[in-house]
């Protein structure tokens, strides 16, 4: 298949293009979904992989970042691992393999792939706009994933964990939710990897909150340090849902995690909580929109970020309210540690705002440790390096606190007391 | 809370169609042909009798011109200009530079005084409550004043036209055009290298403080034309100045095209300030007409310790693109950025600042204060950035937007990188009508609501203000229509 003329293909692109041609055709999903995936590869193909000049990706130079895409690996193996908070509930996707077997009262499951069989999946497999490169990407070669629709008033005991387990190679998952009106909850999406290989994983969540529920959603990445992780989640929210949504990156080299938010009821509240440790040459981007678009809602967004070594880190946050969208109430904050002199971080949080009767704001800072906090612990007899970890760790934690789930709250400390322990 | 009504009387005091100064003056004009080629350069640089450097620099500045393409990055949405369409020349007659004000066109005079700016010295020195300030007029294309030369020379102060001091001055010109801005730097910035026609220069030497304010009127009079003026304002060794720009236009309605470049250069321990009371015609109530200020302003902290300030009131263009920037090269050097911007009508503001910090210990502020109302939209864009050098780099950014009805947007663009750990930035933007928090206390402590509200509108842009010449605060004031005076107390 032939690029747009004068473009030249990257190596990345081109073994995308290629990959296409060799997958299609024993990808799931005929008819529709064929023509759907069809449509955003040749997209791909004319627009391909963004650069700096695209403004949704400003800081992150994909054609430039993603030097090779590892192809299919059907001989690495994995298997599903024990989840994040003991007694949750799994469904693991295997080297882009669902398994679909277990069951949740009130949860009826499907595996993804059986949606694209049957063409169910068609209709969301349509890029977000022009520059949902990851939509395209995932669109074109997504196989499995699961199907969640959560009945009205269901109230989930423990948590549901979605976890991809991922050995080299690439896989495309999808996760479609729908949670209707007052169901409770807590979901944790995890993506993790084995071996040492560079892998290629995009996966993207669908996630829909009906009208009163009540939602605690936990995204946890710790692919490994060769990986690329390709994320989006697309949200939208009913009349008084409520969501608290944790992004948490603590792996991965090229790691993008989109979120864009679609405030679509009002009396709801959003509270969007990052934690991105970033070590070794990792290139990690956090992109999140949110669309206030009827009145009466409020969104808050704290995200932290601690910087080691070489690694980049990138936030772009953007609040938009609609004319209509009167009384919002719109809060951001982002806050970095920036620990050496090699490593770099840049932030771009929008507003922007048409309606009058509005409260929003942004604030972002770039700091390294306070050397008062520091010279505090170590008159006390605590040596630098775990004074300094000890600080670090104080800047993360009280994100995590903020959920009031012990079991969960441990775990997720444990996650960052290890990364910390690798890299401080 | 909404918008209360004191504030929305005062934006509609500077709404779109209260514009006081759209009036036209009949003067005779002798214009260049329409259009743009090496011809309209190569005339334009013979009427101004420049030397063939300079005109060498302005048909390269062209050729470049030619290869590139109008930037769209900007939140503004306008019909495309045809560059062709446009006079680039245009000048009183019988204007072979003035030797005294006497020798000036009347109704030239009469114009300037209609705008309130005094060109006669002996009017500023009748006015006993203010200090004198020394003013270049610029009239379409050309300047054609400028007063208290000699007084200023005493001091080793130049001050003058840039045309002139391209012939006067031409090893300064020389040393520093096009060091900051380069020809080949933007679309409108390549443009105005081309075609600039006037604007003013100034030259602080070593360890002198100018003895007074500077000031430039920019008044764009002339149908069909394009105003593109070029500034220069050096600052040597210690040296401190403080440059006032005005700009007005008639009321027309078709779109006209003002593309500017400034360019200051702080050497070490120099400080330049540069305020601006930005009114151009701003289109009328259905958005027709009105200026289009695409404008580039970057100031060089060249030297140590050096320190380079822009204040901005911006209440007119219909569309305004301009970022006055900072490069803090030296070490120790400080940049700040305070601005207002009303827009109203069917006004288009894209502005904001960079501080680019490259030195060591270098640091920097950032007001910015945005009203909206009617249809209009505004945004800051900013950026702050600070290099793997550039150690212990500071920043403070401030923006607020204030939103008066809901047909109108407020956007907040800025673009924060930090490339090395000892940088510590400081970002907080807000978007909000007054809050009810803040009414509250003040009507706690026994001010009445009126007085209240007038007090926190007047914070509101207060930082902005203050930071303004007195004389300029003043215009500024009733420019934004909020009085200082009846609110406290």
């Amino acid at each position: 298949m032939n690029m747009q003329t004068g473009m030249k293909l990257s190596v990345a692109e081109t073994a995308l293009c290629e990959a296409y041609d060799h997958a299609i055709g024993e990808l799931p999903g005929d008819g529709s979904v064929l023509a759907a995936r069809d449509t955003l590869i040749s997209d791909f193909k004319e627009a391909g992989l963004p650069t700096r000049r695209v403004e949704a990706w400003h800081y992150t130079d994909l054609k430039a970042l993603l030097r090779a895409v590892p192809a299919f690996d059907p001989a690495a193996s994995a298997a599903k691992t024990s989840p994040l908070v003991e007694g949750s509930t799994v469904l693991s996707v295997v080297n882009g393999l669902a398994d679909a077997r277990a069951t949740v009262e009130g949860v009826t499951v499907r595996t993804f792939k059986d949606a694209l069989a049957d063409g169910t999946a068609a209709e969301g497999l349509a890029a977000r706009d022009g520059d949902d490169a990851i939509g395209r990407i995932n669109g074109s070669f997504v196989r499995d994933g699961f199907v969640l629709d959560v009945a009205a008033g269901t109230e989930l005991e423990a948590p549901l964990e979605i976890q991809t387990v991922q050995n080299a190679g690439q896989t495309h998952t999808r996760f479609p939710v729908a949670f209707g009106a007052g169901a409770k909850g807590t979901i944790i999406e995890r993506h993790t990897a084995v071996g040492e290989t560079a892998a290629f994983v995009t996966s993207i969540s669908d996630i829909a909150l009906g009208d009163g529920a009540d939602i605690t959603w936990v995204i946890l990445q710790t692919q490994g340090a060769a990986d690329t992780h390709l994320g989006q989640i697309r949200i939208t929210l009913g009349a008084d849902a409520q969501l608290r949504l944790y992004v948490i990156n603590a792996g991965g080299k090229l790691v993008r995690q989109e979120i864009h938010v679609v405030v679509a009821g009002e009396g709801t509240d959003l509270k969007l909580r990052g934690i991105n440790l970033l070590g070794g040459e990792t290139h990690n981007d956090v992109t999140f929109t949110v669309g206030h678009d009827v009145p009466n809602t409020t969104s808050t967004e704290v995200i932290r970020n601690v910087i080691f070594d070489r690694a980049r880190g990138v936030f772009q946050g953007q609040i938009r309210v609609a004319p209509d969208a009167q009384k919002t109430d719109a809060k951001m904050s982002c806050n970095t540690l920036l620990l050496s002199d090699e490593a770099d971080f840049s932030a771009k949080p929008e507003l922007e705002i048409f309606a009058d009767d509005v409260q929003c704001g942004h604030g972002a800072t770039v700091i390294d440790i306070d050397h008062v906090q520091l010279f505090y612990l170590m008159a006390r007899g605590i040596p630098e390096n775990k004074a300094r970890a000890m600080l670090v760790n104080a800047f993360v934690a009280e994100i995590v606190e903020e959920l009031e789930d012990e079991p969960l709250v441990e775990a997720l400390e444990g996650v960052i007391a290890a990364w910390l322990e690798k890299h401080a | 809370m909404p918008a209360v009504q004191e504030t929305i009387d005062q934006v509609r005091q500077i709404d779109v169609d209260q514009y006081k100064y759209g009036f036209e003056t009949t003067i005779e004009m002798e214009k260049a042909p329409k259009g743009l080629s090496e011809e309209i350069i190569r005339f334009i640089s013979a009427k101004k009798n420049e030397p063939d450097w300079m005109l060498e620099w302005r048909l390269e500045a062209y050729r470049r011109w030619l290869t590139l393409e109008e930037p769209t990055w900007a939140r503004v949405d306008y019909p495309k200009i045809d560059f062709n369409d446009l006079y680039y020349y245009a000048a009183p007659k019988n204007q072979s530079g003035p030797k005294s004000i006497d020798e000036v066109d009347p109704e030239l005079l009469k114009m300037y005084e209609k705008l309130g700016i005094p060109l006669r010295e002996q009017e500023i020195l009748a006015g006993v409550q203010t200090s004198k300030i020394a003013v270049d007029a610029v009239f379409d294309s050309v300047s054609v004043v400028t007063t208290f030369k000699e007084e200023l020379k005493k001091a080793g102060v130049i001050f003058m036209s840039i045309s002139e001091a391209i012939r006067e001055h031409p090893e300064l010109v020389k040393k520093y055009l096009g060091t900051v801005v380069p020809t080949t730097d933007n679309y409108y910035a390549t443009l105005n290298s081309a075609v600039f026609t006037d604007g003013s220069f100034v030259f602080v030497p070593k360890g002198v403080r100018c003895p007074m304010e500077l000031s430039t009127y920019f008044r764009i009079n002339e149908k069909n034309t394009g105003q593109f003026e070029r500034t220069l304002i050096i600052a040597e060794d210690g040296a401190y100045v403080s440059y006032l720009e005005g700009c007005t236009a008639p009321q027309r309605d078709e779109n006209q095209l003002h593309a500017a470049v400034v360019e200051l250069v702080a050497l070490d321990e120099a400080e330049i300030k540069y305020s601006t009371v930005q009114n151009w015609y701003p289109g009328d109530k259905e958005g027709k007409g009105g200026i289009y200020n695409f404008v580039t302003k970057r100031g060089d902290c060249r030297g140590k310790n050096s320190k380079i300030s822009w204040t901005q009131v911006e209440t007119g263009s219909a569309i305004t693109w301009k970022y006055p920037s900072c490069i803090l090269r030296g070490d120790g050097s400080r940049g700040e950025f305070y601005s207002i911007a009303v827009s109203n009508g069917y006004q288009q503001i894209d502005s904001g600042t960079k501080m680019i910090h490259l030195g060591k210990n270098t640091s920097s502020r950032i007001v910015s204060k945005g009203i909206s109302a009617g249809f209009s939209n505004n945004t800051y864009r900013g950026q702050v950035s600070a290099h793997r050098k550039a150690e212990n780099a500071r920043n403070f950014t401030q923006c607020d937007s204030l939103l008066i009805g809901d047909k109108c947007g407020a956007h907040t663009v800025p673009y924060i990188e930090a490339k090395n750990a000892t940088a510590h930035f400081e970002h907080e933007a807000t978007t909000s009508k007054i809050s009810e928090d803040q009414l509250f206390y003040c009507l706690q402590r026994g001010i009445p609501t009126e007085a209240a509200i007038a007090l926190i509108v007047n914070g509101f842009v207060k930082e902005v203000i203050q930071e303004l010449p007195m004389e300029f605060a003043v215009e500024a004031q009733k420019l934004i229509g909020i009085s200082l005076e009846g609110s406290v107390g």
